[in-house]
């Protein structure tokens, strides 16, 4: 058994590259070997990989559009790696830190400027992408820094969702969502409560919903985030906390162990449990493109709603158009022409559009939209509708948070429920909040 | 007696003559290297993928680094930055009612339990798994996400309390004030890995003692005090310094009970979890690291603490 240091050293070193190799692979599964991450070029053959987040719909889906576009596009060839919202992002921050991003990048509003304020996405008006046939306001939401690191991938509005049987129950008609005030939607919420006997009229984690805080401080001219800092002021926190308190005292949005119990609009509860669905709440917030999963998982139809105004007209509620998600592609892909030629597919073929119809949001693309909205689902015709609508009362698309800014709506829910346990008051809270979320951007 | 107290004597034979001692000196060289042969595997590991890491998250943590670009050099800042961190201060409370008030329990639990299966009842292998099951079980996400279920305003713990008349409604979960004792409660219910030790260590002593302090008529609580607890005190000291740190290093229960973000009001935010929410939540992978690091100070002074003290009580019977 006698080893000179030598064969040691050989040995040793042989078998810490195996590991490192082995240790490297298993970073990204369900990605092919052959290291498709960089973008790999094989007899004129460009491999890319593709990552989203979704649900099983989606995911039929886009192996479906990736088919597609590999018969349109027989030189590339697209990995997919499908994940799930929650861990997607610690993936994707983990692969980007080893220079192992996937090409082609599902994005989201709250990350992109983290990403692209930091250099690791592609500018892609640069390389190509084509978005001239987009509907006017929903180019910039995937710009940072004037550059286009995402591309729309669907087109959502932040809405109230109303439940039609518990209003029957209440014996009370859906109210007039283009006249209404935030009083009375606080009178609307409270009546049908308890006219209905159910814990919510609006379930409590409307106010923890940044869009909602959005569409309140931009009807009072202010904004939740500008270019590198926050947009509001405590006193503006304060006035939508105390205004969050006026619903709870006037019995509109459940006690505060209830709202507490609901979660935030970020971790709450998933849509099968939405209070909303179960028949527990007359209306609660979520995105209009989440209309149909709604629908599906409580068997109704359920209603859209605008978000309220100040003034009590809707042209004057500030609504913007929200890019329900985005495409980006990472800034270190070997081939940026492949990746940008998905991002074009996505978003200017009827082709793409026939599979994904309006699952991701409505599509951006004017042509597109009207191509494919006679072959939606009644329920994603109802969105589109909702969605063309409400063109009339759009202002500025707001920019996306700073980064560091994606996390605010789980912090304003943190000091929201100190509020309404008693723990803090409305200014001390306001302005403790204020500060976190400044301290947390990194510009 | 037990097997730490024939660790704690080292036997060691002196060679007599120089001639002896090369020979001794030459053999134990090449029984090192077929015992470095095999601890390579070992080794490379401990060196690749424990050493490694924590090597680099020493460096890390006085970096800002934000996973995406490089990291840069910012010296103490993170550690000066903990000082003002109310965040941080909420987390430290929090694991600390946790450790200080779980630890304890689950062991008198662990030893309530092992003492009574150790009365050699029938079917004693079919209680000790069953015992030990939720030990293997509680830190996954099956059961934390159950311990939520149980905990809310409709569930289980509420209808059976509604069993006995009792009008609960409170969402034990949702609730500041009562959250991290539902936590507390499910660490307390994984007391099956020191039970088993318990257990063991019960085995060992010899039944004699307790046959001779029954004919001096000592009560079964004078056998306890005097007898079981003196001679079981090696093992406790064992179980508590485990169960600390593991303790210390709670993470996916608080995870799953408050899907991730330490609510409500942070009042389930254990430490690792906002470790996490900083490491990949706010991309401050820097901070983050610098955070393990005092976790790692802090575990190490309450195991030295913890060894201080063991000479006041722990009994190694020889």
């Amino acid at each position: 058994m006698a080893l000179n240091r030598r064969q040691f050293l050989i040995g040793a070193s042989g078998l810490a590259a195996a590991a490192t190799t082995m240790g490297l692979s298993a970073c990204a599964p369900g990605a092919p070997s052959g290291g498709s991450q960089g973008g790999g070029e094989q007899g004129g053959k460009t491999n890319l990989a593709l990552a989203w987040w979704g649900n099983p719909t989606r995911n039929k889906n886009t192996e479906a559009e990736i088919q597609a576009f590999q018969q349109a596009n027989p030189n590339i060839t697209l990995a997919g790696q499908p994940g799930e919202f929650g861990s997607y992002w610690d993936k994707l921050a983990t692969q980007t830190a080893g220079g192992q991003a996937p090409d082609i990048i599902q994005m989201d509003m709250a990350y992109i400027a983290e990403y692209g304020n930091r250099g690791a996405l592609l500018d892609l008006a640069k390389n190509g992408a084509d978005t001239s046939k987009f509907i006017e306001g929903t180019v910039d939401s995937g710009k940072i820094n004037d550059q286009l690191v995402g591309v729309n991938a669907g087109i959502n509005s932040a809405v109230i969702v109303a439940n039609p049987k518990v209003f029957e129950k209440a014996k009370m008609d859906l109210p007039d969502d283009k006249t209404w005030t935030w009083d009375q939607l606080s009178q609307v919420a409270a009546e049908v409560a308890s006219k209905a006997g159910v814990p919510f009229g609006l379930v409590g984690n409307f106010f923890s919903a940044d869009p909602m805080f959005g569409a309140y401080l931009r009807q009072n001219g202010k904004e939740l985030f500008t270019e590198k800092d926050v947009g509001f002021e405590p006193a503006d926190a304060q006035a939508w906390f105390d205004l969050m308190m006026k619903f709870q005292k006037a019995k509109a949005i459940g006690t505060p162990q209830q709202i507490s119990e609901e979660g935030s609009t970020g971790a709450g509860k998933p849509i099968d449990q939405a209070a909303v669905v179960l028949g527990k709440a007359a209306l609660q917030y979520y995105n209009s493109n989440q209309l149909e999963a709604l629908n599906a998982a409580s068997g109704e139809s359920l209603k859209l709603l605008r978000a309220p105004s100040l003034a009590g007209k809707a042209t004057e509620r500030k609504a913007w158009y929200k890019a329900s998600m985005l495409w980006s592609a990472s800034a270190k892909t070997k081939n940026p022409e492949a990746a940008v030629a998905w991002i074009n597919w996505f978003a200017n073929t009827k082709e793409a559009a026939d599979i994904d119809k309006a699952e991701r949001g409505i599509p951006p693309n004017a042509e597109i939209q009207s191509y494919i909205r006679p072959k939606l689902t009644p329920a994603q015709q109802e969105v589109a509708k909702f969605i063309a609508d409400i063109k009339p009362e759009l202002a500025t698309t707001p920019i996306a948070p700073p980064p560091g800014g994606g996390k605010l709506a789980e912090i304003m829910f943190r000091y929201e429920t100190e509020v309404l346990f008693g723990r803090a008051t409305t200014a001390d809270a306001a302005k403790k909040f204020v500060a976190e979320v400044k301290s947390n951007l990194t510009v | 007696m037990s097997a730490i107290s024939e660790l704690s004597t080292v036997h060691r034979v002196k060679a007599k003559t120089p001639e002896e001692k090369r020979l001794r000196a030459k053999e134990a060289a090449r029984d090192n290297k077929a015992g470095y042969l095999f601890l390579l595997p070992w080794l490379i590991g401990l060196v690749l993928i424990v050493a490694g890491p924590l090597i680099a998250s020493l460096y890390l943590s006085f970096t800002n680094y934000s996973l995406i670009q490089a990291p840069q050099w910012v010296g103490l800042e993170n550690y000066a930055r903990m000082l003002g961190d109310g965040r941080l201060h909420q987390s430290l409370k929090v694991t600390f009612i946790y450790v200080i008030v779980g630890v304890p329990l689950q062991l008198i639990v662990a030893l309530a339990i092992a003492m009574l299966l150790n009365e050699g009842m029938k079917g004693l292998a079919f209680y000790r798994s069953v015992f030990y099951l939720p030990s293997m079980l509680g830190a996954s996400v099956a059961i934390a996400l159950i311990w939520r279920q149980m905990f809310e305003s409709d569930g289980l713990v509420n209808q059976v309390l509604r069993l006995f008349g009792i009008p609960a409604t409170t969402s034990w979960i949702a609730v500041p004030e009562y959250a991290l004792w539902t936590i507390i409660l499910l660490h307390i219910w994984t007391f099956g890995s020191p039970m088993v030790i318990f257990l063991a260590g019960l085995r060992q002593i010899p039944g004699m003692y307790y046959e001779a302090a029954s004919v001096d008529g000592a009560s079964h609580w004078a056998q306890f005090r005097k007898i079981t607890l003196p001679l079981l005190s090696p093992i406790i000291f064992f179980n508590l310094v485990l169960q600390i740190i593991n303790a210390f290093q709670a993470f996916t229960q608080a995870f799953v009970v408050s899907n991730g973000t330490g609510g409500p009001a942070d009042s389930t935010l254990f430490y690792t979890l906002y470790l996490y929410q900083r490491g990949f939540g706010q991309f401050q992978m820097g901070y983050a690291a610098a955070m393990a690091w005092l976790l790692v100070v802090i575990i190490a002074a309450f195991t030295a603490i913890n060894f201080f003290f063991s000479k006041y009580w722990v009994f190694y019977g020889d």
